[in-house]
């Protein structure tokens, strides 16, 4: 490279490069201490990132293009490269033009040096922001770990609370696998929650009295998720370890925003009440077959004597005797009732049922009630339709039933009302309704009103034969029997039950359990 | 006073006699009255050794009883000869028809009837024996 070429091009470099750059020579006091520096060069891009003009020959002090702080900081610096001649970069903020420079300096000759001058305020600020972001990030960052452990916090108490359930709790999801099982449930399953979750529910078996398997789509959990309803049914459940239990199985859907989610089952070990309610039933029944008998012993003595076989027997005698006889014979009612309840209880009321004409059976359980409505002088109105057909059903139930409804409609009816008896056919059902305008049935009690020994507090009043299990039997009799039954009641202004029995298929008792 | 007249039928009541005392006088008193014979016996094993030996016209048989129930008696009835096939026996008994046992006993050996002691009249039990006897 020639002298020439070299100038121009070290000119051109000087002149031209993108950096500011500065020749300067440093100058000292008295005591040899660095005070300032003076530019002897600088180029227009160093004018143009400084702001300064007209720089060369100028000492640093003189210009206000920086605060003396600075000046100081950069007289400092710049004193020690132009004395060691080690070079330095570094970075300085000049606040009054809010910009970032990188600063080389280098010195090639005592006291004096070069400073280049690289502006990178956009740089800078690039990191700003990108540190500005990291900081936003890991705060947000922060509130979801703190979010997070409120969560767990949240689930832990979920779970502590069901935990501590003392009955035997599962969630299933929709496709009925196992989301979670409490402890007591783990017990009394004796499977564990390991071993379930996420396993299908409904592969655990289920058995019904007879020890038959329950099918799948006949499962509490099938038709809880079908129906959308809860259901409520005992089963026995076969254990690991092949032992068996009966379990009273509630499953109830749940529900967001109504569409199903999932299904929690509530199951109970009931073996123990079940034997209790057994050993009661029977008890009941023995000591009515037992009481059976001295009621005959008074009955027949009784009607031998009305009848005049023992002799003559005088007016008096007669009306004394006649209530003695009454009064066993309600006894022996009573009786009657009870030993029914606790076959409804033990499940040994075998339904046989037959084609059975509902009709001519409604007909003669009102003329069994002819005396009793006479006396009262009560209008009766029978509604029969004409085209009913005879359907399967045990008539000797149904007598019961028609019975029980009729007993209450008559007993419970002040004189001179009015009972209708109407049976129809209505989509494929016999609906019977059996309306009277009588005492009708407090508000508050009308949810007793079907429980066993229940009998609601106007009608204790008025009548004090009633046993309150004549509508527990009623309703067991329906829905053993595959019908429904419900009711409307207003207090004084009276009741209409109503009850429907599904043509096809009538279910046995049998069925049931 | 006890002037009815004979109708020359026997009847035989099988009950157990020790606990049912009274029940079994006040029947055994209304049938004399009404003209029957009567004969008695106070278990299952009794009642099928005087029955196959006396020939009643008719049986009034309870089920709960010592040594052998009625529902077994009716069975040995049935199956010992041509007699005791046909002879008309009527179950009088405080014990529902609930248990299968009983049930199928009264579908295979055919009682007349089968009464509730306490839920009919004495005068009642009366009509249904004669109604059997005059078939």
């Amino acid at each position: 490279m020639n002298p020439k070429v070299s100038k121009d091009f070290y000119t051109t470099f000087f002149n031209e490069t993108l950096d500011g750059l500065a020749y300067c020579q440093i100058l000292f006091d008295e005591q040899g201490n660095p005070i300032d520096f003076i530019y002897i060069k600088v180029n227009k891009k160093f004018e143009e990132l400084t702001g300064l003009k007209k720089v060369e020959g100028k000492k640093a002090t003189e210009l206000v293009f920086i605060t003396n702080t600075i000046n100081s900081e950069l007289i400092e610096i710049y004193s020690q490269v132009s004395l060691t001649g080690k070079s330095r970069r570094f970075e300085m903020n000049i606040g009054i033009y809010s910009k970032c420079f990188l600063i080389s300096v280098y010195s090639s000759q005592k006291n004096f040096f070069v400073s280049i001058f690289q502006d990178i305020t956009d740089q800078k600020n690039i990191e700003k922001n990108l540190e500005d972001a990291k900081k936003a990030a890991a705060n947000v960052l922060e509130d979801l770990q703190t979010e997070k452990e409120m969560l767990a916090h949240a689930k832990a108490k979920d779970e502590a609370l069901l935990e501590s359930i003392g009955e035997g709790m599962i969630a299933v999801d929709i496709d009925k696998k196992v989301l979670l099982i409490n402890k007591v449930a783990e017990k009394m399953i004796g499977w564990s929650g390991k071993e379930l979750i996420s396993k299908e529910l409904t592969n655990l078996p289920l058995e019904d009295e007879a020890g038959n398997l329950i099918p799948s789509n006949k499962r509490p959990t099938t038709l809880a998720l079908e129906t959308g309803k809860t259901v409520k049914v005992d089963y026995f459940f076969v254990r690991k370890d092949k032992s068996k239990f009966l379990m009273a199985i509630t499953v109830t859907p749940i529900k967001l925003n109504r569409k199903i989610i999932g299904l929690i089952e509530i199951i109970r070990d009931v073996t123990h009440e079940k034997e209790i309610d057994k050993a009661k039933s029977e008890f009941v029944s023995l000591a009515s077959h037992q009481l059976r008998t001295p009621l005959t012993t008074v009955s027949w003595y009784t009607e031998m004597i009305l009848k005049g076989d023992v002799g003559k027997v005088l007016p008096r005698q007669k009306k004394y005797l006649k209530e003695i006889y009454q009064g066993n014979k309600r006894m022996i009612d009573l009786v009657n009732t009870l030993l029914d309840v606790s076959r409804i209880e033990l499940g040994t009321f075998r339904a046989e049922p037959i084609e059975t004409n509902i009709i001519t059976l409604a007909k003669s359980i009102l003329d069994e009630q002819k005396l009793e409505i006479k006396k009262k002088g009560l209008i009766i109105v029978e509604n029969f339709s004409k085209d009913i057909p005879t359907f399967s059903i045990d008539p000797k139930l149904l007598r019961m039933v028609f019975q029980n409804l009729l007993t209450n409609a008559v007993g419970y009816t002040p004189p001179k009302g009015k009972i209708e008896f109407s049976i129809s056919l209505e989509n494929k059902n016999i609906c019977i309704k059996v309306s009277d305008t009588g005492y009708g049935i407090p508000k508050n009690q009308q949810n007793q009103i079907f429980t066993k020994l229940f009998r609601a507090d106007n009608v204790r009043d008025k009548d004090t034969d009633g046993t309150g299990l004549g509508l527990y039997i009623v309703k067991s009799i329906v829905e053993n029997s595959g019908g429904k039954i419900w009711f409307e009641s207003e207090e004084n202004k009276g009741t209409i039950f109503y009850i429907t029995f599904p043509l096809k298929k009538v279910k046995g008792e049998e069925d049931k359990k | 006073m006890m002037s009815e007249p004979k109708n020359n039928k026997k009847i035989l009541i099988v009950e157990v006699i020790d606990d049912e005392r009274s029940l079994c006088d006040v029947l055994h008193d209304k049938l004399t009255r009404e003209g029957f014979s009567v004969l008695e016996a106070k278990n299952g094993e009794e009642g099928l050794k005087i029955a196959l030996s006396m020939r009643p016209d008719l049986i009034l048989l309870d089920i709960l009883m010592p040594k052998m129930d009625g529902v077994t008696m009716m069975r040995k009835l049935r199956q010992e000869n041509e007699w005791g096939k046909k002879v008309p026996v009527i179950i009088l008994t405080n014990l529902n028809p609930s248990d299968e046992k009983i049930n199928k006993a009264i579908e295979e050996c055919e009682p007349a009837f089968y009464i509730i002691k306490s839920n009919q009249t004495i005068n009642e039990l009366i009509d249904k024996i004669r109604e059997r006897l005059s078939r």
